[in-house]
């Protein structure tokens, strides 16, 4: 485990070599907000929509949009980095399970994200757009068991596309159709509350909501405790899934791993 | 007891054809067809505990590929092989506590960090117990004379220095087995030659099996006893250097200058290989009657102002190894 935590350490001091980004950052993610602020108050104006209002909907954009840059996808860019330099010699010769590895990996950036830009972000938007207070103090708790259960989720989706590029050695179609499904089904930028009823049950079915509208909904409450339970019962559900999916495709690829560069 | 067995290996890859061109660039994009190609071909030979083996062969021989098995970062397409009495790539993680891998080409250390601190991440990753991994540091540090730069970040290092630090962290968790990569590739004489003299004393005295490719002949020589040579990923010879040069190298290469033109000379078991003036090399086949007998019966004939003999060196023993190999094919390919 320390060793894994020593992987954790390592990409989040990384990080740090790259400093200037996160001015750039901080504007990306404030710029982003901004735009979904003007466009939910022009939609939604003083009154609501759905039952929702303008400041909720604030709020939302705001957890969505901070919450993309800590989501762990990324490891596919790694895995495909390291099949085409063949640099995955280097790791799968160490005494380490692989995805372990690249989960503690993943998360040194993550909380890298969190410290510099999410957290000075977060103070931004909420100074500026304002950002309600969470619905209860159990729906606070909920919602950072949402934000794990959205760390793991990614990873494993990015993981399970990382494998699916050991079949076509490139992971970039297989990432962009994922950005896809993430984007419209994670209701990152449209809340699934919006959605027509039967996209609306088509999109809670997948794990995608994970990513970005439960743990917004659950931080505005809009879940209620009951149904809690029940949204963590599935998506623990698609963990299990996920983890068995990977863990099978893992020995199907690294059948087909080749080592590139001699 | 075998460390290492290899029962009929054999690895394929499979490549989905491309058409060249622009339309054929499309056309690859409908195409079913692929290519297997062979790069390990039911390669059988096992390695006893304590052993330096030289594993060589012309580029493209198979013999990365080979090690990568050995290491558990390839599954072999069909055959057995055990190393450590496990199969590599289901013990991947279990093997690689008790093996070393360096690859000459593909670097192991943490570019950004001192060589001190990748040491001791090394120290983590491995789990060396505190006493063990001090006492193994200052032995590799000592003999490869890494203390001048054990503080520098690794990307300053030069090659050499890079070299000797991946090879002194593949010996840190003390492994029974230590495999090499083209480990000398691109080095200077200097840093060669600490390599080999290090790499003997951690074989003979610490006891590591080594198995190692190169194409420098050599790091074999001084390094290994036994080699085993593949070519198109088969074994096509095992066994002592000395046996090799023995069958490869019987014969000996006889520079002789002359005094003045002797024409064709003419004399059973003599080869002209070169001519340069006044200058002849041939070689003699060691069969029959000696060398030196040879010489001075030319000698008696013809104008000769000074001879030597030379042996045939391990490079030109190989290089005929090769050549011959190449001749079989083409053989092969017409017949």
């Amino acid at each position: 485990m320390r060793m894994y935590l020593m992987f954790t350490m390592k990409a989040f001091s990384n990080q740090l070599a790259y400093r200037s980004e996160v001015w750039l950052r901080l504007l990306g993610n404030f710029v982003t907000i901004l735009i979904q602020v003007e466009i939910w108050r022009a939609v939604i104006g003083n009154g609501s929509v759905a039952g929702i209002k303008a400041e909720q909907m604030i709020t939302y954009s705001i957890i969505n949009t901070l919450l993309f840059a800590l989501l762990l996808n990324g490891v596919s860019s790694k895995v495909d980095g390291s099949l085409k330099s063949g640099g995955i010699a280097s790791e799968l010769i160490k005494p380490l399970s692989y995805p372990l590895y690249l989960l503690f990996d993943g998360l040194g950036n993550s909380l890298y994200q969190l410290a510099f830009t999410a957290a000075p972000s977060l103070l931004i938007a909420g100074l500026f757009f304002g950002i309600l207070p969470p619905a209860t103090l159990t729906h606070f708790f909920a919602f950072l068991l949402a934000l794990i259960l959205a760390l793991i989720i990614s990873f494993l989706l990015g993981y399970l596309i990382s494998l699916l590029a050991f079949w076509f050695m490139n992971h970039f179609a297989l990432s962009w159709m994922m950005g896809g499904l993430i984007t419209i089904f994670s209701g990152s930028f449209l809340p699934i509350w919006f959605f027509p009823p039967s996209w609306a049950s088509v999109a809670k079915m997948l794990p995608f909501q994970y990513m970005g509208y439960v743990p917004a909904a659950i931080y505005l409450g809009n879940i209620t405790e009951t149904e809690l339970w029940q949204v963590f019962a599935m998506g623990v559900g698609w963990i299990v899934g996920l983890l068995v999916l990977v863990q099978w495709l893992w020995t199907r690829a690294v059948r087909r791993l080749v080592v590139q560069g001699g | 007891m075998d460390i290492i067995s290899v029962n009929d290996i054999t690895k394929t890859y499979r490549q989905y054809r491309r058409f060249p061109g622009l339309i054929g660039s499309v056309r690859s994009l409908f195409t079913r067809e692929y290519i297997e190609e062979t790069a390990v071909r039911n390669l059988s030979f096992s390695i006893k505990e304590g052993e330096a083996v030289g594993y060589l062969g012309p580029n493209g021989a198979g013999k990365s590929t080979m090690i990568k098995m050995m290491t558990g970062i390839l599954v072999p397409t069909v055959g057995e092989l055990r190393v450590l009495g496990s199969v590599p790539h289901q013990a991947r993680k279990d093997n690689s506590r008790q093996i070393g891998v360096v690859f000459g080409q593909r670097s192991q250390l943490w570019w950004d960090l001192p060589v001190k601190d990748s040491f001791d991440l090394h120290k983590y990753i491995y789990k060396i117990p505190p006493i063990t991994f001090e006492k193994n540091l200052e032995f590799c540090v000592e003999l490869l004379a890494i203390k001048d730069f054990i503080q520098k970040p690794v990307r300053q290092l030069s090659l050499g220095q890079r070299m000797r630090v991946e090879i002194a962290m593949a010996l840190l968790h003390e492994p029974k087995i230590l495999f090499l990569d083209e480990p000398t590739i691109g080095l200077d004489v200097i840093a060669k030659d600490q390599i080999r003299q290090f790499l003997r004393t951690v074989n003979r005295d610490k006891r590591v099996t080594i198995v190692l490719t190169t194409h420098d002949m050599k790091d074999i020589e001084e390094i290994c006893p036994r080699m085993i040579v593949v070519n198109k990923g088969s074994v096509v010879y095992d066994g002592s250097v000395v046996e090799l040069r023995n069958r490869l190298g019987n014969e000996r290469q006889v520079v002789i200058d002359f005094r003045e033109e002797p024409g064709l000379i003419d004399m059973p078991g003599i080869t002209l290989l070169q001519e340069e003036g006044l200058r002849r090399t041939y070689s003699f086949a060691k069969s029959d009657a000696s060398v030196f007998d040879l010489v001075s019966r030319i000698a008696a004939k013809y104008p000769v102002e000074d001879a030597s003999i030379e042996s045939a060196d391990i490079d030109s023993v190989i290089r005929r190894l090769y050549q011959q190999l190449a001749e079989a094919d083409l053989k092969r390919q017409i017949g």
